[in-house]
């Protein structure tokens, strides 16, 4: 009750927060110098791209038919090795999961789904190959968008955005944040748990045994010491009066005209290719 | 969003979430080690490692019982599930991608509705056994629907491993992994904890 007065006093034009921090102009500069952060990608809004990608991925599964969605993954191959900068190399390589993942579709479609087979007496049918070819692309476009979203968004400034023009609580977006930090340090910490087994552990010519029972006791060895360090990172977290309301944002993330753009670019290509395609 | 700070009783403790998102970070990363052993498998058994992959499906639902047996309010499994798959993606770049979302949503409401159905007042084997079954089923009629199982000749196939692997790695296991945990005595401080002390008396907890 008390601290609504403060609130209203220090807002006086009822802006919110975004409008409040020192760099609502200037292009997002992050902590992490990536190579990509000055593509025209990386400057859009990441709440924006959050939602684009979401939607466009919900998008695919509607096509069980591969030549739209063949159309939409060259069409997202030029459009993300474009506007993101990622490097050939780069695109190449983060593609071969989703290859793999697409050729094990491909395989199980075509031998375990029943239609006119491709070749007589062979088990192949054509139906099951042209289900599993859709769902290998679908996987295809899914995972460039995916690449070129990752690629082009720092983390912090995708939880600073979500806050500001996406409503999530702070209270979340700061344990995320918090929580990416102790990602960084999991594998430190597995490395810590395995020497303190190796040190006890009984020898197997001359190298300490690591089983599977090892394997989980180190893990429940984690998963305790993150439960302790998450109670201290908790009060960390609010003595520094985090879930005490109004907060101001430091370098908020802005949303401008260029993020419509994106938007219009991106139903506008994906109109136009899956016309294309189908009439073709 | 209500403007008054006035605290309303469902708001989650800051310490509850950071739990739930420390919980999906370790899983996170576990799973994350998980899946690059399970890549090496999936090439080396070429067309069925699609179906290799169902025997751990279980252990994506890991997340939502425990979040739930620890916290014991609504919604928890729900957003574990949730946080636990914007760490996946997010931090961890999942090929999945965005999809993950929608799935970790249905995966977490299939898991918490046997401890909503109890009023999260009872987490015996068999309400475990239950969120993992149906955590499962429910999930199944999503990826179905994505990757296009309904017409193929293995979908009862499919359906048995991935229930059977609910059941087991989602539910069972959640309880075990509970039980140990509350025994370290680190989880003293949350509502288990409390209600433990009710129910049985004072905990020995061990010295940090």
């Amino acid at each position: 009750m008390t601290a609504v007065e403060p609130r209203a006093a220090t807002e006086p034009g009822g802006t919110g927060p975004e409008e409040t921090g020192p760099g609502g102009t200037s292009p997002v500069t992050t902590g992490s110098a990536a190579p990509t952060a000055t593509s025209w990608l990386a400057r859009r809004n990441p709440t924006v791209k959050a939602a684009i990608l979401l939607a466009a991925s919900l998008a695919t599964l509607g096509f069980l038919d591969p030549r739209p969605l063949l159309a939409l993954y060259a069409l997202a191959l030029v459009a993300v090795a474009a506007s993101a900068r990622v490097p050939a190399r780069t695109l190449l390589l983060a593609q071969v999961p989703f290859v793999v993942f697409g050729v094990g579709l491909v395989a199980v479609n075509a031998l375990s789904r029943p239609g006119t087979p491709l070749v007589e007496g062979a088990p192949v049918s054509v139906e099951g190959l042209t289900v599993g070819v859709a769902l290998a692309l679908r996987g295809l476009v899914i995972g460039v968008l995916t690449i070129g979203f990752l690629s082009s968004t720092p983390p912090r400034d995708l939880m600073v955005s979500l806050v500001q023009h996406a409503r999530l609580s702070p209270r979340y977006a700061y344990s995320i944040l918090a929580g990416h930090r102790m990602l960084a340090a999991m594998p430190a910490r597995w490395a810590t748990v395995r020497a303190a087994q190796a040190v006890r552990a009984p020898l197997r010519r001359g190298r300490p045994r690591f089983g599977l029972a090892d394997a989980g006791r180190a893990a429940f060895a984690l998963l305790v010491t993150s439960i302790r360090s998450s109670e201290r990172i908790a009060l960390a977290l609010e003595s520094r009066g985090l879930g005490e309301r109004p907060r101001t944002v430091w370098r908020p993330v802005p949303i401008g005209r260029a993020d419509v753009v994106l938007v219009l670019l991106v139903v506008a290509g994906w109109a136009a290719a899956v016309v294309l395609a189908i009439s073709l | 969003m209500s403007e008054t700070t006035e605290r309303r009783p469902s708001r989650l403790p800051l310490r509850d979430i950071v739990l739930m998102v420390m919980l999906g970070v370790v899983f996170g990363f576990l799973y994350w080690a998980l899946v690059q052993a399970w890549n090496g498998l999936a090439v080396a058994m070429g067309p069925a490692g699609d179906l290799a992959q169902h025997v751990l499906l279980g252990g994506w639902l890991l997340v939502a019982p425990i979040a739930i047996a620890i916290i014991r309010k609504p919604f928890v499994g729900i957003i574990a599930e949730v946080i636990a798959s914007v760490v996946e993606v997010v931090f961890l770049g999942s090929p999945v991608g965005p999809l993950l979302l929608v799935a970790a949503a249905i995966q977490g409401a299939g898991s918490e509705l046997p401890f909503a159905l109890t009023r999260y007042r009872q987490f015996g084997w068999g309400v475990y056994a239950l969120s993992g079954l149906l955590g499962a089923g429910l999930v199944f009629v999503w990826s179905a629907f994505r990757f296009g199982w309904f017409g193929q000749d293995i979908l009862a196939l499919r359906l048995g491993m991935q229930l059977v692997s609910g059941i087991l790695l989602g539910g069972l296991l959640a309880k075990v992994i509970v039980d140990r945990l509350y025994g370290t005595g680190v989880l003293d401080e949350f509502a288990i904890g409390r209600a433990g002390a009710a129910d049985r008396g004072p905990v020995v907890r061990r010295e940090r």
